[in-house]
């Protein structure tokens, strides 16, 4: 077990004692880690407007212990984590799992000292934003956003915000096109700076239509939700399973299942998995390796013109003008 | 006709000028809403980052319109990206150019030291979005653009003033058609149109610098198979070449397509392919030392005619068999 205490924060102060900590060094905007403890790529930017990212890309070879002692607390940190495997984050003397099944969104206040483990064998690939206080304050003043909590939230005398949620569909798609690409370079970093905002213009969307927070749902009826959402993604070939059987796999009522599926993907079951559907073949026609009739086939679709037209549903455009200017 | 001239800048002070020749409300520095004796629409203005910002249109016009952008002094590049689903005018260098409708041509990239103007068709949604872009930010593009010949692509005499004119790719068109159904009152907009303004000169560069003919459209499948062919090419040497129609099932191919993309891989036809490897074997046994003659040479190799052989090698390696040719000695 390796133990980690470092800083977090919304300028690249941290950065430097991150790296001493583990041995590394700091190239560029990569962080260089040694080889025995972790294979990948952590990489940092400045975005501007007091915020930063932070992109790690790992798998960690020990277990690990991180604690974050924040030496400022301006700021609050949005940590979209992807990871597959065992990592957990402990945050008044609470534990989340965290990852791509668990929570995979969390917002922490950064005058919080949360402790985040992680087992060996972990793949992580996560996403941390950093964003001064000021900035949000300033954000939801000129906005007129009804967010009561806002004077508790920014004061740090005062409360302090710690949330787990799961990010919507958009999100992750957004962070998987993100993870396809080459880090570092121009290309990359404008794309990471457009993620960003895409992923902050995508919380606040969320922020301000009040949907059901998670962490205050049953426990078991939110993993039992997530493990069909894990079903109907590892199933994304076949045909759209019935309700009825997706109830029992979650052992609930289907009116009780569609209710709680909607709450918390914001999605009707189908409407999930015909998206999920139509993002994988636009990943398979974006290969180049399938006529959009192998595509449409191996997706199971009843034939070509009714994938055509869901396809041009969803993103706008016929698959064919898709493939023509890829 | 109304025709209104303006210029660009990346601070948004521009657009005082231009709100004041059009009429209309303008809010919050922003928001430029089109009178309704003009038409109905609204256009977004911000900065993202130093150096770059972004004007986003969506408007339906009622009566001609003809908006001239004037040189001015601040040296930018406008990215025109043009969603319209129909089509519009830009008038660069007295040429007009049809921009717009996706299977039209819908990306323009003008130098801001050229005039240029924009004539939206009428009674139609105009969607476009507009990245101006600081020139000092570019820099490695410029030198790259003008010693890379694109189609469509005219590089004006003067130092680095150009146009391109050309297609948006399918991700960015993906991306516009999401911030043409939001509201740009959300409030989630203005941090929507940055991302993806970002995300648009992301994938605008990745395209622009993926050197191009590495892909040459071959799927890995089909490249498998083609594969087999040649390694089963490769181990027949001995024989005659096995036929077109043979190696085409063998692949699963019809036999065209498996003769353009046989060239396709290897630059060359499946027969002349055979026969080059098979005469890199015969100059191998030439030089082994270990035959009495040509004649038990092209007869391992499948040939019945001396005369046939000596003009193929000679064909590939301009020299006669008869000139790397190591007789085998005997020992007494």
């Amino acid at each position: 077990m390796k133990t980690i205490t470092h800083s977090y924060g919304a300028d690249l102060t941290w950065i430097e004692k991150f790296a001493e900590q583990f041995g590394g060094r700091i190239e560029g905007n990569f962080i260089i880690m040694p080889e025995e403890l972790q294979t990948g790529t952590r990489y940092f930017l400045d975005c501007g407007e007091g915020i930063i990212a932070y992109y790690i890309d790992v798998i960690y070879n020990k277990n690990f212990h991180f604690i974050q002692k924040n030496v400022k607390g301006d700021f609050v940190g949005l940590y979209y984590n992807l990871t597959e495997g065992k990592a957990t984050v402990t945050g008044e003397s609470r534990i989340y799992d965290v990852g791509r099944w668990q929570y995979n969104l969390s917002v922490i206040d950064g005058a919080l000292e949360p402790d985040y483990d992680v087992k060996a064998g972990s793949r992580t690939y996560a996403l941390c934003i950093f964003i001064k206080k000021e900035r949000i304050k300033a954000f939801v003043s000129t906005h007129n956003i009804p967010f009561p909590d806002i004077n508790l939230v920014t004061d740090p005398s005062k409360n302090t915000i710690i949330r787990f949620d799961r990010m919507s569909s958009d999100s992750y798609h957004l962070l998987n096109d993100l993870h396809k690409l080459k880090v570092g370079g121009p290309v990359f970093d404008l794309n990471l700076r457009g993620t960003v905002q895409l992923l902050i213009s995508n919380y606040l969307k969320k922020m301000s239509t009040s949907r059901i927070i998670i962490q205050t749902l049953n426990t078991a009826d939110l993993s039992n939700i997530i493990s069909t959402q894990i079903f109907l993604i590892e199933h994304i070939e076949d045909h759209f399973p019935s309700i009825a059987q997706m109830a029992a796999r979650a052992n609930m009522s289907e009116s009780k299942f569609k209710n709680l599926f909607k709450k918390i993907t914001g999605l009707t079951p189908n409407k999930f998995f015909m998206e999920n559907k139509l993002i994988k073949a636009k990943e398979l026609l974006e290969s180049g390796q399938f006529s959009i009739l192998q595509v449409s086939d191996q997706l199971n679709f009843t034939n070509n013109s009714y994938f055509a037209c869901k396809f041009k549903e969803n993103f706008g455009i016929s698959p064919k003008t898709f493939v023509k200017q890829l | 006709m109304k025709k209104i001239t303006h210029y660009y800048s990346l601070t948004p002070e521009w657009q005082n000028e231009f709100v004041e020749k059009l009429g209309g409300k303008f809010i919050d520095n922003k928001i430029i809403v089109i009178p309704e004796t003009i038409g109905t629409g609204n256009s977004y203005f911000t900065q993202i980052i130093p150096g770059i910002s972004v004007l986003f249109m969506d408007f339906i016009l009622r009566k001609p319109l003809k908006i001239t952008r004037r040189v001015s002094n601040n040296e930018l590049y406008i990215f025109h990206f043009d969603l319209s689903e129909h089509v519009n005018l830009i008038k660069i260098n007295n040429n007009h150019y049809e921009i717009g409708s996706y299977d039209k041509l819908d990306l323009a990239i003008i130098d801001n030291q050229i005039e240029s103007s924009f004539k939206p068709s009428i009674n139609k949604r105009t969607v476009a979005i507009r990245i101006l872009v600081n020139k000092s930010l570019l820099n490695d593009f410029i030198s790259k653009h003008s010693n890379k010949e694109e189609t469509k692509t005219k590089n004006k005499g003067r130092k680095a003033v150009f146009y391109h004119y050309g297609n948006i790719d399918s991700k960015s068109i993906l991306l516009i058609q999401s911030v043409k159904n939001k509201s740009i009152y959300d409030l989630s907009f203005e941090t929507l149109l940055k991302g993806t303004s970002l995300k648009l000169l992301g994938n605008f560069f990745n395209k622009f610098y993926a050197t191009a003919p590495s892909k040459k459209n071959i799927t890995e499948n089909e490249y498998e198979a083609i594969n087999k062919t040649k390694e089963y090419l490769l181990n027949n040497l001995y024989g005659s070449f096995p036929s077109i129609t043979f190696l085409a099932s063998m692949a699963g191919m019809s036999e065209s397509k498996y003769k353009i993309l046989f060239n396709k891989c290897f630059n060359d036809t499946p027969n002349r392919f055979f026969i080059k490897e098979k005469m890199l074997l015969a100059r191998k046994f030439l030089q082994s030392g270990e035959y009495d003659s040509l004649t038990s040479i092209i007869y391992e190799l499948n040939y019945t005619k001396l005369s046939y052989f000596t003009l193929k090698y000679f064909e590939i390696f301009k020299r006669k068999p008869t000139e790397d040719f190591i007789k085998k000695t005997r020992h007494l």
